[in-house]
């Protein structure tokens, strides 16, 4: 082979390979493993074809149907508000701080931050017992404005959605330093033509700060999701997936099936399910921004 | 030969001596808190007195991830030796994760257990496990709350119980007359099937689901009655991953006038409520409608062996199980695990353990649970066992937060089982 031809092979080579081993072959196997009925304490060889059953099972209105459909609606939910919320937040808080002139914006820049640092074991134990229904401390806060005590995370109703509000809390500072880098790269040019036109500050954040901060949104959008959907620690550390199921997301459902319950097949079809779902969703996002961008 | 060309010679030699001496680790996995932990550990150090050539460790993590660590860790770097549920065991047997106990074991559990303990550590005929702790459902309740409301005594059929959840129920106090836990299968699913043995029901009959039957109907009624009428609020009643939570706060603040609850949460109780706990009283489960003599659900805890472990280590591991649960080899005639049982609160399995406890089985709180052991059953012991038990789990979850009817309540609770049970036997 000539030496120009084989150089590239060799240095792709190692990096195909790894990738082939620790991310497509266990991808392949999953799917495989979807189509079968297997215990996960049990060598791959004692996994019995079934065809489509698992498929069939999971969207039945069997239990096992109901719980995943719950779960792949509760995450989808969570998902949908989180990043509806923290990419908003996040422009807002990273043009406050991004304020170079305004004094203490690195301190606050490192406040914001700091949220992300911290240790989720930490974070489920303080906000499992801010949220607690009696004696927690916001509801001893809404009492003092006159709001009477919330539910939280002990009813179906609000489980979820004060999931959501953690997660953002956590996460919002990242998002924020995303933010500030996205603007960091706008010159400051394009804002003194826009003001030299006559456009107002609202103008320019519509006209010059959002059009350019498009690839920083698309990968803050993607990043966020993909956070999102592999939501996992504060359900097993504070709700265990209830009251009634609400804060049953997938991956939680998918660890208590096919470990705790050792159905391998079926948590393969679910995790195979949620893949495509994902997949589906950020190839929508990419062709969304793509047509946004022609137009 | 000059001195120092004997050193290296010296060092193997050394070092083999020392892996001679530790040539058998068995590790010890639980969900216990870590004061008892320590005494566990205590105990193993006592066993390593005698048995220099086993190094024992212990590990602990919350009960929410025990059956996962379990699972997760099976092969080589799986735990020795695993406390687990009984409603474990069959499936574990089914993966071959755990080892039959040799003959000696085998047969010592069989003569000194009574038979249904020993039969739950059994599949197919064959032990798997020692049995511990056992632990049955009783009804406590505040007595300071009680007499506060002129409550005489503890209720005794569903009429008094609802009467009494009735009068206990201060709403503008943030006070519930009975409270129901939430977020934690066993905590949900154990109290109903208690409610519903004391009713005359089951849960399963030989093999077959039976939550059709008219006292399961009556069973879910109750439920919907109490929330319905505000007697139970279900926000009160969430449990976290280590099965405390809310559940608790609101029982040990008084804010929970009575609760169904298995004897082993004494510790957290008395940790709880310090002088208070003196309020605590425990009475059989009230009987219901159908029902003619108050019943309640048990269970066990046993201890296994890994399956994958070396043969050595499966025997140290046997052989420290044997001792542990030994006669005699805690304090008087008790064994060092009714010992560690006992500073939980939690009954011991062993009759040997039973009769050398009674002093301390007779103490108020452990008594009203040792009077319904005799009219307890077993919670079924099947495949798909933790599957169906979360599938209920979630039904009634939904009943209580007013999602579904009783009677929808009801037959989805023997669809979801009937479907289930079928799967596992596939």
């Amino acid at each position: 082979m000539p030496r120009a031809r084989l150089s590239p092979i060799l240095m792709i080579g190692p990096a195909a390979g790894f990738i082939g081993v620790f991310i497509l072959v266990p991808m392949v196997l999953t799917i495989w493993l979807s189509f079968h009925q297997w215990s996960t304490q049990t060598p791959f060889s004692t996994a019995e074809w079934v065809g489509l059953r698992n498929y069939e099972d999971i969207f039945s209105a069997l239990s096992v149907g109901r719980d995943f459909k719950t779960a792949l609606r509760n995450t989808a939910i969570y998902t949908a508000l989180s990043v509806a919320i923290l990419l908003p937040l996040s422009v807002l808080l990273g043009l406050l701080v991004y304020q170079r002139a305004v004094a203490g914006g690195q301190f606050l820049r490192t406040v914001l931050f700091a949220s992300y640092m911290v240790p989720m074991i930490a974070v489920a134990l303080v906000w499992s017992k801010l949220y607690a229904p009696t004696e927690g401390p916001l509801n001893q806060i809404l009492g003092w404005v006159g709001i009477g005590p919330q539910t939280w995370l002990a009813a179906p109703d609000t489980a979820l959605y004060s999931l959501v509000l953690l997660n953002v809390w956590q996460q919002i500072g990242y998002f924020t330093v995303l933010a500030v880098a996205g603007l960091t790269q706008i010159p400051n040019t394009l804002y003194e033509a826009a003001r030299i036109d006559g456009a107002g500050p609202v103008q320019s954040f519509f006209g010059v700060t959002l059009p350019l901060m498009r690839r920083t949104l698309l990968f803050s959008a993607v990043i966020a999701i993909i956070n999102a959907v592999q939501v996992f620690e504060p359900v097993a550390l504070i709700t265990q997936g209830g009251p009634a199921g609400s804060t049953n997301v997938l991956t939680f459902h998918i660890r208590r099936v096919g470990i705790e319950r050792s159905q391998g097949g079926l948590g393969s079809a679910m995790a195979v399910t949620l893949m495509l779902a994902l997949i589906v969703t950020v190839f929508a996002i990419f062709a969304a921004n793509r047509r946004g961008g022609r137009e | 030969m000059k001195p120092w060309k004997a050193l290296p010679a010296l060092m193997l030699s050394c070092a083999a001596t020392a892996v001679s001496a530790q040539s058998v680790e068995v590790s010890y996995l639980t969900h216990w808190s870590p004061e008892t932990v320590a005494l566990l550990e205590a105990a193993a150090e006592k066993y390593q007195e005698t048995h220099p050539d086993v190094s024992i460790s212990v590990r602990a993590v919350p009960f929410g991830d025990l059956l996962t660590t379990i699972r997760s860790s099976a092969g080589a770097s799986a735990p020795t030796i695993s406390g687990i549920y009984d409603l474990w065991l069959p499936e574990l047997v089914r993966d071959d994760l755990v080892a039959p106990a040799p003959d000696g074991v085998a047969s010592e559990v069989r003569a000194a257990w009574p038979d249904g303990i020993a039969a739950a550590a059994q599949v197919g005929g064959t032990l798997y496990g020692i049995p511990n702790e056992v632990n049955v459902y009783a009804l406590n309740y505040n007595k300071a709350l009680f007499a506060e409301a002129g409550i005489d005594a503890a209720p005794a059929t569903w009429e008094e119980f609802t009467a009494a959840a009735a009068a206990l129920t201060d709403a503008g106090a943030g006070r519930q007359g009975f409270g129901l836990i939430n977020s934690w299968s066993a905590g949900v699913v154990h109290p109903f099937a208690s409610l519903l043995v004391s009713n005359g029901g089951a849960l399963i009959t030989d093999g077959k689901p039976t939550l059709d039957s008219a006292e399961a109907g009556e069973t879910f009624a109750l439920y919907k009655e109490l929330v319905s009428n505000g007697w139970s609020v279900p926000a009160m009643g969430t449990a976290d991953a280590n099965t405390t939570g809310p559940f608790l706060d609101n029982f040990v603040s008084g804010k929970t006038g009575m609760i169904i609850m298995a004897n082993w949460w004494e510790s957290a109780l008395k940790a709880g409520m310090g002088d208070d706990f003196a309020n605590v009283a425990t009475a059989p489960i009230p009987v219901g409608p159908s029902g003619e003599v108050a019943s309640s659900i048990s269970y066990t805890w046993q201890t296994v062996v890994s399956a994958t472990a070396s043969a050595e280590e499966q025997a140290a591991a046997w052989d420290f199980l044997a001792w542990l649960n030994g006669e005699g080899t805690g304090e008087g005639d008790a064994s060092a695990m009714s010992d560690i049982l006992m500073s939980m609160g939690i009954l011991p399995s062993r009759s040997s353990d039973v009769a050398a406890n009674q002093d301390v089985l007779g103490r108020d709180f452990l008594a009203g649970y040792v009077s319904v052991l005799e009219n307890a059953r077993a919670f079924p012991i099947v495949l798909g066992g933790q599957e169906f038990t979360e599938a209920l789990q979630q039904t009634l979850e939904s009943l209580e937060y007013g999602q579904i009817t009783a009677a929808q309540a009801q037959e989805a609770a023997q669809a979801d089982a009937l479907s289930i049970l079928e799967r596992a036997a596939r």
